[in-house]
């Protein structure tokens, strides 16, 4: 037993410890050195992220050259598939297109309404950055789905941004160095994505599962099974990192939906034949870039003030109507005063009138009484004379002329 | 005289195939270790790792393998050194199964490869999902461990072969 414990012991420390021929370390010394770099990655040192730029940089470019071979016969080989195919996909993409046009006036009605509505809610976005990369490795491992794309910070390539191929997802940057990038694929199966489904607008999370398909986690079965057509699955732009509506796959209607089973999304691109992909990053627009609705804005503005104008001039008028309409009520009152006034005067002036006239009567007969004591004898009537009888008009005449005539 | 140069050169191009072998298939795009099928997928590093570790210790050199390990991590995304260490604990049980092993044969190699894969396989899984949270299919891993158990019969007569017709016999 004892013999057995020693040949284990001498056989494991010979493995270890042992330098073989033309071994400048023992195993064991190297174990350690890979456990170091292990516990200092994990805790981000610095030393460890320089020495891991450098060899991005270094087996990436290497990665790229050895690949070439490889890469020379796949394209060959998809070439002349593609040759073959390529009768039946032309008649397919005639049909196609007829089909496409006849969609793509409608299409852009949709959008621009699309845009207006979302202008509405503020969730406009529009690419703020873009670069175009070229795919520099796609190797696909068990772990991490990624690929690795020729630009890198020096090309303002930032974590977290989007990248597309055309305008399909492709995934997002997780890894920058200073002359390339890593890209997590939307099929890794820890790239977590917040989806719409439409028609229905159901809300899922999506996570990678193979090549060409994702699974949908955390969605209702109940509502899937109620849409009876082809489901095309987005982005909803919920947590942020991707803009609302870019699209993704789709799920068939008839095969992948039924109750207790994976969701199965079908990617639209096969992302094992990325050649070049397009990293962006996306922004709220500050101001409107569609003329047509930034003039019809400019109108609605220009009304919204001439209507405030209006409104200003309507108070300012009920306001003057108000005072106007006191001062009317004010004036009449005045004017009723000054009518009973009047009234009141006139009749006081008549009376004195009346007066003066009877004083003026009064004054004429006292005259009259005056001048007929010293005139009467010569005007009135007598026996002897044919003068005036007295109390006539011409009596009274007579003697206001001092008895004369 | 010319010939024996040629012979020389030729002894020395067949003497770096294996480490040319280990570094084209970490650097390499076309991975076995992910072909894209369900079903199939197996480990070839392990494979020539193991195989020349046990046959022929000097050939590799653990610098190289901690090298490529380095390598392959940058290329899969894998946390730096993670598989260096897989690499080298292979080695190490390589090592072991060298100094205990008096008459060579296939079955006892290929039942040590399968007990070693399953170990090495276990602390990744564990180091990758518990400390670095990565995300594994267990699915996967078994096929993956069970193909490259299954192909290393295969792989080790291949290169038992090419050593035996290109450079000598081995250990």
């Amino acid at each position: 037993m004892e013999t057995n414990r020693d040949d284990f012991i001498i056989a494991i420390r010979s493995a270890l410890l042992k330098k073989g021929t033309q071994q400048r370390f023992s195993l064991l010394s190297l174990i350690f050195f890979s456990i170091i770099f292990l516990i200092l990655g994990g805790l981000n040192f610095k030393v460890i992220n320089y020495i891991k730029i450098g060899i991005n940089e270094i087996v990436y470019r290497s990665s790229f050259i050895i690949s070439g071979p490889e890469n020379f016969v796949k394209n060959n080989y998809l070439i002349v598939n593609e040759h073959f195919d390529l009768y039946e996909e032309n008649k397919k993409n005639i049909d196609e297109v007829n089909y496409l046009r006849g969609k793509d006036l409608t299409q852009k009605i949709i959008i621009l309404e699309n845009i207006k509505y979302k202008k509405l809610i503020d969730d406009y976005f529009i690419e703020d950055k873009e670069t175009v990369a070229k795919v520099l490795i796609d190797k696909q491992s068990p772990f991490l789905r990624s690929i690795i794309i020729n630009k890198g910070s020096k090309n303002n390539v930032e974590l977290g941004m989007v990248v597309l191929d055309e305008e399909y997802l492709v995934g997002k940057i997780v890894e920058v160095n200073f002359y390339t990038s890593r890209v997590l694929l939307i099929s890794d199966i820890n790239s977590k994505i917040p989806v719409s489904l439409q028609p229905g607008d159901i809300q899922a999370i999506m996570s990678g599962k193979d090549k060409r398909k994702g699974i949908l986690q955390y969605v209702k079965d109940k509502n899937l099974t109620e849409i009876n057509e082809k489901i095309q699955v987005l982005t909803s732009g919920a947590g942020g990192i991707f803009k609302s509506g870019i699209p993704i796959g789709t799920i068939n209607a008839d095969e992948d939906i039924s109750i207790n089973e994976d969701k199965v999304v079908n990617f639209h691109k096969d992302f094992s034949q990325l050649k070049y992909v397009k990293v962006v990053s996306f922004s709220k627009e500050k101001s409107f870039l569609d003329l047509s609705s930034k003039n019809e804005v400019q109108k609605i503005k220009d009304e919204i003030k001439e209507t405030n104008q209006q409104q200003e001039t309507v108070k300012i008028l009920l306001e003057q109507k108000k005072i106007a309409d006191e001062i009317r009520v004010k004036i009449q009152q005045e004017n009723n005063f000054l009518r009973e006034e009047r009234v009141r005067l006139k009749n006081e002036i008549l009376a004195k009138k009346k007066i003066i006239q009877q004083d003026k009567n009064q004054e004429e007969e006292v005259k009259f009484l005056k001048m007929n004591l010293y005139y009467g004898h010569k005007c009135r009537k007598t026996r002897f004379n044919s003068r005036y009888k007295v109390g006539t008009a011409e009596y009274r005449e007579c003697v206001l002329n001092k008895g004369l005539n | 005289m010319n010939k024996i140069h040629q012979n020389n050169i030729q002894q020395i191009i067949y003497k770096y195939i294996p480490i040319i072998l280990l570094f084209t298939s970490v650097l390499n795009e076309f991975d076995f270790n992910n072909l894209g099928l369900v079903y199939f997928s197996f480990n070839f590093s392990y494979i020539l790792i193991f195989y020349y570790s046990v046959k022929k210790s000097q050939s590799l050199g653990y610098i190289n393998i901690f090298i490529a390990g380095l390598f392959n991590d940058v290329v899969i995304g894998t946390p730096i050194g993670l598989s260096s260490l897989m690499y080298l604990m292979i080695c190490c049980a390589a090592a072991y199964l060298r100094n205990i092993t008096l008459r060579p044969s296939l079955i006892k190699d290929s039942i040590f490869f399968l007990i070693t894969i399953l170990i090495i396989n276990s602390l990744l899984f564990i180091g990758l999902n518990f400390i670095f949270d990565y995300e594994l299919n267990y699915f996967d891993q078994i096929i993956n461990i069970t193909h490259t158990f299954i192909l290393y019969f295969l792989f080790s007569n291949l290169f038992d072969f090419f050593e035996n017709t290109f450079t000598g016999r081995t250990n």
